[in-house]
């Protein structure tokens, strides 16, 4: 293992080279585009043993790796934004084939308006695609979740696809140190590749044809008990990868409490601004309120059990989202309410389409939720009235 | 490049209880290229009436791998195989199945990117010309003048010629072929397979519902298409343009049989004015003036 000062691109691109992957599929979009510049780096240096396809749409990219995945090979890809978007119909269909398959999201704001900068939106339109989604806070998290999301997803009690999100810019773009595993390390935990269908003329299979209802419907159903299966086979994994590959950073639990056990209060977010959400816990606990915060990893699998254990005895819990459900409020929030429907929660969707929000933001933000102060506004800031449509006219 | 009775004759590709319609050319044309292509092969399946022939999962009336895919994205996906197999040091070549919608219009753009990329794969675009699996609409690939469920009145526009678009991609084998003659088809399906990068071959499929023909006329109609000279058969290797045998008498237009014996079998067609004929018969002129411009050099592609 070596440290060094790199960006959370950077790092993404090493996690895909230490896991021996054999088929890239890469079409650019900010703010991912470095993954997989690296990438064609690597392979043009010989430094990395696989194919890259220059695929001319994401999705393209996505059904480029999908049918290199049928055919027996680790794969990757890497989009974020429109691109994700454009990926959609791909990205169910791998899920529905129980292809395991591995794609990082640099999140990005969706259009229109164009606008590059960092939310979440992107990466939760996909929460219900059968995909295992976890979400990274640093450029190491990045780095260590690739490599397991590639052991999770081809472990035989998961068998789906996983896409790890981190946030675009904030951990795209900035260098931090990472510890870099070595190849051993990651060869001592990642064994090569298993998946339930291959395409092999020895063993002929067909993939995704017409299926009755009944049967549709248990493969749905058997989608659903794997994404529930997976959260013990990602406590496993996360432990082995404690154990085998770095020291640094806790992968026993899908998602992360800090100073909850004695907390009254908590927050609840997901991904980078988590670690300044952090800072503010310090703040306050020096101030004498007993605050936690409890970081999501995994939208899905949803830790259920663990959420209701952390988080089921709080007086308030303020939930922060970097997405939004319109005309309901930010996705994190509606899955923390539908889990803890009698615990006061309260919902601030803040940092859309890039809009700063630092440490001083959340924490007044907090001290107003626990002074009792927070209006029913959803939106931070909140400055609706600001956006003006033309006059209306009729069209003859 | 000849093809021996012993080449085809191995292990049936295409096995009983198909939920294909009666006469469906797409059956005939499947169990030709199958048995012409022998065992390395591996289908990729874009929408159409191929992802309902194969009958209901878990079970297949195909004999071999087959991998469904979405509309547009069977090119990427074979791609990706292709250079899986190369990876695993098998030699496949990934044949992709679509039809003239899938090939023609949504899934183009994957199409024409695999070709730009020469990726290693097989291309056979099926072409009963409509989208004959969501009920008869018209495609791209819809002839002037045909009657469809998206065109009632007639198709207003020419046929997307798509061999040609190909052959502009430089790749280093596109052909034609119609399953009214099967021998050619399965000769130009075994040369496409031996050459390395990206072939494509489109294969005129006249589908008697969409077409509105008595089933047992499936090859018939396909014959009068190439007879009429309303579909060519050439084969384009290399930069170099050859005319396949049957098609050489439409070189010279005195030797073409007169389009309306094509027309009045179809009920696509029943009753249309002269004025439609006469756009027809330009379509098929000016086509053939572009195929021998190349045929004879003048233009190169
Ligand atoms: S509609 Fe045409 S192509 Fe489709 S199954 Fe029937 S005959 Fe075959």
């Amino acid at each position: 293992m070596i440290s060094k000062v790199i960006s959370g691109n950077e790092a993404v691109a090493l996690g895909v080279k230490l896991s021996r992957v054999k088929v890239i599929a890469i079409y650019p979009i900010t703010p991912q585009t470095y993954i997989i510049e690296e990438l064609a780096a690597m392979r043009d240096k010989g430094e990395l043993d696989a194919e890259v396809i220059r695929v001319e749409s994401e999705h393209s990219a996505m059904a480029a790796v999908y049918g290199a995945a049928s055919a027996g090979v680790r794969v990757y890809t890497a989009t974020a934004s429109q691109g994700l978007l454009y990926m959609h119909e791909m990205i169910w269909w791998v899920a529905g084939s129980r292809i395991p398959i591995v794609m990082t999201v640099g999140t990005r704001a969706v259009g229109a308006p164009w606008n590059i900068w960092n939310e979440h939106t992107d990466f939760m339109s996909e929460r219900d695609s059968g995909w295992l989604m976890a979400f990274a806070s640093t450029p190491q998290e990045a780095l260590d979740l690739t490599i397991q999301a590639f052991k999770i997803s081809e472990d035989e009690r998961v068998f789906l696809p996983m896409m790890v999100g981190m946030d675009g810019f904030i951990l795209s773009h900035t260098k931090t140190r990472v510890y870099i595993p070595s190849q051993e390390e990651v060869d001592s935990f990642l064994p090569s590749r298993k998946q339930p269908y291959v395409l092999d003329p020895e063993d002929p299979v067909d993939i995704g044809n017409m299926f009755q209802p009944i049967d549709y419907m248990k493969l749905r159903h058997s989608m659903h008990l794997a994404i529930l299966n997976s959260k013990e086979v990602i406590r496993e994994i996360g432990k082995e990868y404690e154990k085998k590959v770095v020291p640094v950073g806790s992968y026993s639990s899908l998602n992360e409490s800090y100073k909850l056990d004695d907390a009254e209060y908590a927050i609840v977010s997901m991904g980078a601004w988590s670690l300044d959400a952090m800072q503010v816990v310090d703040e306050l606990r020096n101030m004498g309120v007993k605050i936690g915060l409890y970081r999501i990893r995994y939208i899905r699998p949803w830790d259920e059990e663990d959420i209701k254990r952390k988080l089921g005895d709080k007086d308030g819990i303020l939930v922060f989202d970097r997405s939004v459900s319109f005309g309901r409020g930010g996705h994190l929030y509606l899955e923390l309410k539908a889990t803890l429907p009698d615990v006061n929660i309260k919902g601030i969707v803040t940092g859309l389409g890039g809009v700063a929000i630092g440490k001083d933001v959340i924490s007044s933000l907090t001290r107003k939720f626990i002074e009792g102060k927070t209006s029913d506004e959803w939106f931070y800031p909140s400055e609706v009235e600001k956006v003006e449509l033309r006059n209306p006219r009729y069209i003859k | 490049m000849s093809l021996g009775i012993r080449d085809i004759l191995n292990k049936p590709r295409l096995l009983p209880g198909t939920s294909a319609c009666p006469g469906c050319p797409e059956n005939i044309a499947l169990k030709s290229i199958s048995m012409a292509l022998g065992e390395n092969a591996v289908f990729i399946v874009v929408a159409g009436c191929s992802s309902i022939i194969q009958g209901m999962g878990p079970k297949s009336t195909y004999n071999y791998p087959v991998l469904n895919i979405a509309f547009a994205a069977g090119p990427a996906a074979a791609a990706g195989m292709a250079k899986a197999f190369k990876m695993r040091n098998k030699d496949i070549k990934p044949v992709v199945w679509a039809g003239d919608g899938g090939t023609a219009d949504i899934g183009f753009a994957s199409l024409s990117g695999a070709a730009e990329r020469n990726d290693n794969i097989l291309y056979i675009c099926v072409d009963n010309e409509a989208y004959m699996n969501t009920g008869g609409h018209r495609s791209g690939s819809t002839p002037f003048g045909a009657r469809t469920a998206s065109t009632p009145g007639g198709k207003k526009e020419n046929k997307k010629d798509l061999p040609l678009i190909m052959m502009a991609h430089h790749i280093p084998y596109v052909a034609t072929a119609s399953v009214g003659y099967l021998h050619d088809l399965m000769e130009k399906v075994k040369k496409a397979r031996s050459i390395e990068g990206f072939t494509y071959i489109q294969v005129l499929t006249p589908d008697p519902y969409g077409w509105m023909f008595d089933p047992s006329k499936t090859a018939e109609v396909g014959k009068l298409a190439v007879q009429t000279c309303y579909w060519p058969l050439i084969e384009y290797e290399n930069g170099k343009l050859t005319i396949s045998q049957e098609s050489m008498h439409c070189l010279d237009k005195r030797t073409r049989k007169p389009i309306e014996e094509f027309l009045k079998i179809q009920g696509r067609y029943k009753g249309v004015s002269q004025e439609v004929v006469k756009g027809l018969e330009e379509y098929i002129e000016k086509m053939w003036e572009r195929i021998k411009s190349i045929y004879e050099g003048k233009v190169i592609l």
